[in-house]
């Protein structure tokens, strides 16, 4: 049963070809499910919520102009062949992370704006949902998997007893409720697995005996769940909820068997399986973008979020030209040329990948236009600048117009403590759904 | 409480009950004397929760008016000097070191303080506090401060377990949970024989209480989790079950401890009576759902499994269950069964059910063996620790003893060393600090995994060999394979194999001891340089448990990162910043142990230059200690030995308990404590903790099955 790792299948080098790395998996054209090519015009709206950790050099990513016809920022330039497809917003402000510790505080709650618990372990809470799992709650029941959680590292083991928080929080930007993270998946091979149902729940033959499983498995849980105390029945009801999410996957298999022969005709063969977790950063961050690309080619998933990398990430950047040294550790640059310098390359990293995302997705044709115009992929860190751990004039890319209904291709700069939450319930009010506020939301942004 | 007489009744019955057991304990002689402390103990505990809330509030302390006497002394003596010298730093909207010593202005916020004191005595004994640059405590003022501290009445905190208050310490703390990552590896391995590949576990765990992942309150589960059970149990029970005959997989059985798997199958033919295939399935899932579930299954489970079995067999081999089948079919619908008892939360999950009744209560008998084994092999109890359980024996003293010893002596104690101390020593997750490659072309995946094998092996020696805990600070006996000689240059024997691991004795100082281990060393360094920073920091914080701050925002830190700077100009630059206090309440205690480490590169390797100038090791302490080089350095942290034993035991009870710890954990410790330094062996403080009441008892909820 284990998987096999054939080396003819994938090929490594293919991701360091010419100046960095190059397409990772290849896709194919028209493509779309059924459930899409039938309603044109109508292509569902994806999102997606990407998070890169320790901030960025605020002078070298906010374009001095705002408007339509603003200037890239040097940090920004890479999206040049996008930038239509780009909404700049600066000024954004999470004040529930002004106290608090300098990573924890700020990352657990990205994507929820509401305060984070002080805590070692007990009642760990983010505050509220996260956006992408308020998103997924709302479009349960369309796709096969309501959303998909990525990283590209483990948790992060221990408490940091020094400042009072466990460092799950520094590892988690999805959470299903505010006492609720939602694990993430780093290993690329799995996520394929998950995706196009290769020796996984739902492959057939598995399908009718985990169904089976899950029934022998559920009744086993409401009877132990019927003798625990309080809080233990809690945790069982974690459980329980994760059994139901994987029956309802497998159900929702059964209900769509066309799908298969769709998957089967479109990706499954076409697609490289990819290896488990590289250890090559690059390869491991283009393997995981390209499986989100799959996933809403596919229409697998309409929600997805991706952290490049735990908070305080001492990653070693020296694969990027000028670079040498660790992220966490160049981003308290101290106000030194040479380290800004290396910490700004390091920014401009990060935009070069997010760029590449956007141009695969909008490579890939949807109706009348592409994916990408279907999409609104909210890119950005939970910090300013690195050597303060502000969360004020956060670093905030919105990509893909979602069909149109969002004004790409300019830069907006809010001022005066605007919260990102506001965002946040500007695109859920875009994507239709009925919420009035959501976090620490107090309006809407105009203009987009 | 309208449930009074119910719970006196309660609490008489259990007190008779507990009376004849220790009453019986008194006849047989043998028993040591800490059992029947504990007995009485127990008995002191239910007087007190017998008496009204007065009185048990007045029992918190042998002597209120004691207490009472110390906080005065505090206003007197302490709090003019706080105000004087401490105050300006710690108190305001972000007091330094998150102490707000406003808090705490007259007597009584004093004798309530927790353990703040014991942490301040602490920095201001080592001179570390107040930081230089500051106006320090001239010696009155230290010794009334000290005095002070010395004389805090005792509390006797193991008498309070079972107070209204204990319980609401308890609400919550030790939870149902499920398995770890870790854990569920070690379980399946144990049941199946499978060795999970990573990439079939499920998605690792973060931490929670002291920074373990065996706290329940820190672990989640998601629907990945869920798949990963499924794709886990499938490859394992089909590793163990596949097969035409039934020999090879009765063998695999037996080797696993089923010994009397498919006893009633003697032939592979297809003419078995098909009853005698259905018995013979219903013992064998009888007997891996006991080892599974770490109890027996009842009839009504047992009928559900076999249901399964059935199932398995219509679907799959489309044959009706009541024939005879072949067995390849039999077996391969056996899968089914098998595959449901290990995603089951009976396996998955460490539930402590409620009993009848709430309140503070020993563990039930598989309950104790489960925790036993999660303790020492992170992983299910084995069939001669249910066997114990079952007796009834489980909680004598002799028979803790015995069977912690045998089970340290099994390799699977191994998981003191993998589980409990890489999470200790925060060495799980050195992933994403791996050393720069272009710099250090030597460094491989390989090597680093070797290191942690070192650490692994060092720990795990130190407890199942019965050696002293100090072995950890310092000694001259390390655990290396071929590779790690070489990377320490070190001969490696000539007799030698080049993949076996050995102990070798390292006589001048350079190895030995977790400091100066590769994996430590390689962890606490920048991708391509050292960092004294790094390095102090993990001694300060992980080997002695003391507290570091982060720095205050906007305070520049102290290291350039440009490579291109030696140690010697770094030590100058450090030098410079230490001047101001800001810095140097942490870096005078941090970077000095550091320095003491700059005979090591970023991957461990020993060095006596860096880029052409001579490495300088040197360091000297707030206390006034000094040392030169590691060898001294490690005789400084062996006079701080104390401080480390307390860090250690505290993070094995936090491991054990799963859970932060709180005052009423303070027996454990101090007994702990106190036998270390007389036995000097590591493992009385597992045999401290299994016999201790915090973990032999649990607190249980009232609200069975409500909501």
């Amino acid at each position: 049963m284990k998987p096999s790792h054939s080396s003819t299948l994938f090929d490594r080098r293919r991701f360091l070809r010419g100046t960095g790395v190059a397409l990772a998996l290849p896709w194919m054209e028209s493509v779309q499910p059924r459930s899409v090519r039938a309603a044109e015009g109508t292509a569902p709206i994806r999102t997606a919520f990407i998070y890169f950790p320790n901030g960025v050099w605020e002078k070298a990513w906010v374009p001095d102009s705002t408007g339509p016809n603003y200037t890239l920022s040097p940090s920004l330039e890479p999206l040049a062949d996008v930038k239509d497809s780009v909404l700049v917003i600066s000024g954004l402000d999470k004040k529930n992370s002004h106290g608090g510790d300098g990573h924890y505080a700020k990352t657990a709650n990205f994507l929820t704006g509401m305060p984070v618990a002080k805590t070692t372990g007990k009642d760990v809470s983010s505050g509220g949902i996260s956006i992408d799992q308020r998103i997924a709650e709302h479009l349960r029941g369309q796709t096969p998997l309501p959303s998909l959680e990525l990283g590209t590292e483990p948790v992060i083991s221990g408490i940091d007893s020094n400042v009072g928080y466990t460092r799950l929080y520094g590892s988690h930007i999805s959470w299903q409720s505010a006492n609720r993270p939602v694990a993430k998946e780093i290993n690329p091979r799995l996520v394929y697995d998950r995706l196009f149902g290769k020796s996984n729940s739902t492959s057939p033959d598995s399908m009718q005996s985990n169904r089976h499983l899950l029934d022998y498995v559920l009744e086993d849980a409401k009877g132990l769940r019927a003798q625990l105390g309080r809080d233990d029945q809690f945790k069982m009801d974690e459980f329980l909820d994760s059994v139901r999410g994987v029956e309802r996957r497998i159900e929702f298999a059964m209900n769509h068997q066309e799908r298969d022969a769709h998957l089967a005709e479109n990706f499954v063969g076409n697609v490289p399986i990819p290896p488990n977790v590289p250890t090559d950063f690059r390869e491991h961050i283009a393997l995981m973008l390209d499986l989100m690309v799959l996933a809403f080619q596919s229409d697998s998933t309409r929600v997805c979020s991706l952290m490049f990398a735990n908070d305080v990430s001492g990653r070693n950047f020296s694969f990027v030209e000028g670079v040498s040294g660790s992220h966490h550790e160049l981003s308290h640059h101290e106000n030194n040329e040479s380290k800004i310098s290396q910490y700004q390359r390091i920014n401009r990293w990060h935009t070069e990948q997010f760029a590449r995302f956007l141009s695969k997705l909008k490579s890939i044709p949807e109706g009348n236009s592409n994916l990408l115009d279907h999409c609104m992929v909210v890119f950005g860190s939970s910090m300013s600048d690195g050597n303060r751990h502000d969360p004020d004039n956060l670093p905030i890319l919105v990509g893909g117009n979602g069909g149109g209904r969002l004004k790409t291709g300019q830069h907006i700069a809010v001022e005066g403590m605007v919260p990102l939450c506001n965002l946040y319930l500007t695109l859920l009010q875009k994507m239709g759904l009925p919420d009035a506020t959501f976090g620490d939301s107090d309006g809407l942004i105009a203009g987009i | 409480m309208h449930c009074t007489i119910e719970r006196l009744n309660f609490v008489f019955s259990k007190a008779l009950s507990l009376l004849e057991r220790w009453i019986g304990s008194l006849s047989t002689t043998a028993q040591s004397l800490a059992s029947k402390q504990k007995w009485c103990f127990e008995l002191g505990a239910l007087v007190i929760a017998l008496v009204s809330p007065e009185i048990s509030e007045r029992a918190l302390a042998d002597d209120p008016n004691a207490l009472e006497k110390w906080g005065k002394t505090y206003e007197e003596k302490v709090w003019p000097i706080i105000q004087a010298k401490c105050i300006s730093c710690h108190s305001g909207a972000t007091p330094d070191g998150e102490l707000d010593l406003s808090r705490f202005p007259n007597g009584e916020t004093a004798v309530n303080a927790g353990d703040a004191w014991e942490r301040v005595a602490k920095r201001v004994r080592l001179n570390e506090m107040p930081p230089q640059g500051s106006p320090g405590l001239n010696d009155p003022e230290k010794a009334a401060f000290h005095r002070w501290v010395d004389a805090r009445p005792d509390q006797d905190l193991c008498h309070q377990l079972a107070s209204d208050e204990t319980q609401s310490w308890y609400r919550g703390y030790v939870m149902s949970r499920r398995l770890s990552r870790y854990e569920y590896g070690c379980a399946i391995r144990d049941l199946t024989g499978f060795r999970v590949p990573d990439e079939l576990l499920p998605p690792s765990d973060g931490a929670g209480g002291l920074g373990f992942d065996t706290v329940g309150d820190a672990l989640f589960t998601s629907p990945i989790h869920l798949e990963a059970y499924l794709r886990t149990s499938r490859a394992a029970v089909h590793a163990l079950l596949e097969g035409d005959s039934i020999e090879p997989v009765r063998g695999r059985l037996i080797g696993l401890g089923f010994v009397h798997a498919f006893s009633s199958l003697t032939q592979d033919q297809q003419s078995i009576e098909p009853n005698a295939q259905l018995a013979a399935a219903r013992e064998i899932l009888s007997q891996f759902a006991r080892r599974a579930w770490r109890r027996n299954a009842n009839d009504s489970e047992l009928d559900r499994l076999m249901r399964l079995f059935s199932l398995a067999i219509e679907d799959r081999i489309g044959r009706d269950a009541a024939q005879s089948q072949s067995t390849a079919d039999f077996l391969s619908a056996l899968q089914q069964p098998f595959q449901a008892i290990l995603v089951s939360p009976h396996f998955l999950i460490v539930a402590e059910p409620e009993p009848e009744t709430a309140g503070v209560q020993r563990l039930a008998p598989y309950q104790m063996a489960t925790r036993m084994a999660l303790l020492v092999w992170s992983s299910l109890p084995d069939e001669e620790l249910l066997e114990i359980a079952e007796s009834g024996r489980l909680y004598e003293p002799q028979v803790i003893q015995s069977q912690l010893r045998r089970m340290l002596q099994d390799e699977r104690a191994r998981a003191l060393g993998e589980n409990f101390g890489l999470q200790w020593l925060g060495l799980r997750d050195w992933m994403s600090s791996r050393p720069d490659k272009g710099m250090f072309p030597e460094f491989e995946e390989a090597l680093m995994a070797d290191a942690i094998e070192e650490t692994v092996r060092t720990i795990q020696f130190v407890f199942s060999q019965s050696r002293p805990l100090t072995e950890l600070l310092d000694s001259p006996t390390i655990h290396i394979n071929a590779r790690l000689a070489g990377h320490y240059g070190l001969e490696w024997p000539a007799h030698g194999q080049v993949n076996a691991w050995q102990k070798i004795e390292v006589k001048n100082g350079q190895r030995g001891g977790i400091t100066t281990m590769a994996s430590v060393l390689i962890k606490a360094s920048y991708p391509h340089r050292t960092s004294p920073v790094l390095r102090g920091r993990w001694i300060l914080d992980d080997v002695l448990g003391a507290k570091v701050p982060p720095p205050p925002p906007n305070v520049p830190s102290l290291e350039e990162s440009s490579h291109g700077l030696t140690t010697a100009s770094l030590r100058e630059r450090l030098e410079v910043h230490r001047k101001n206090p800001d810095c140097a309440s942490c870096h005078q205690r941090m970077d000095p142990l550091g320095f003491g480490l700059e005979n090591y590169d970023a991957i461990g390797r020993w060095r006596t230059e860096d880029q052409g100038l001579p490495i300088d090791a040197s360091g000297s302490l707030p206390s006034g200690e000094t040392f030169q080089g590691p060898a001294e350095l490690k005789r400084v942290l062996m006079n701080r030995k104390d401080e480390f034993q307390l860090h250690a035991i505290r993070k094995l009870v936090g491991f054990a308990l799963g859970r932060d710890l709180n005052k009423f954990d303070q027996c454990v410790i101090d007994a702990s404590t106190k036998r270390l330094q007389e036995e000097q062996r590591a493992d009385v403080v597992l045999e401290e903790i299994l016999m201790s009441y915090p973990f032999q008892h649990r607190y249980y909820n009232p609200a069975k099955g409500s909501q």
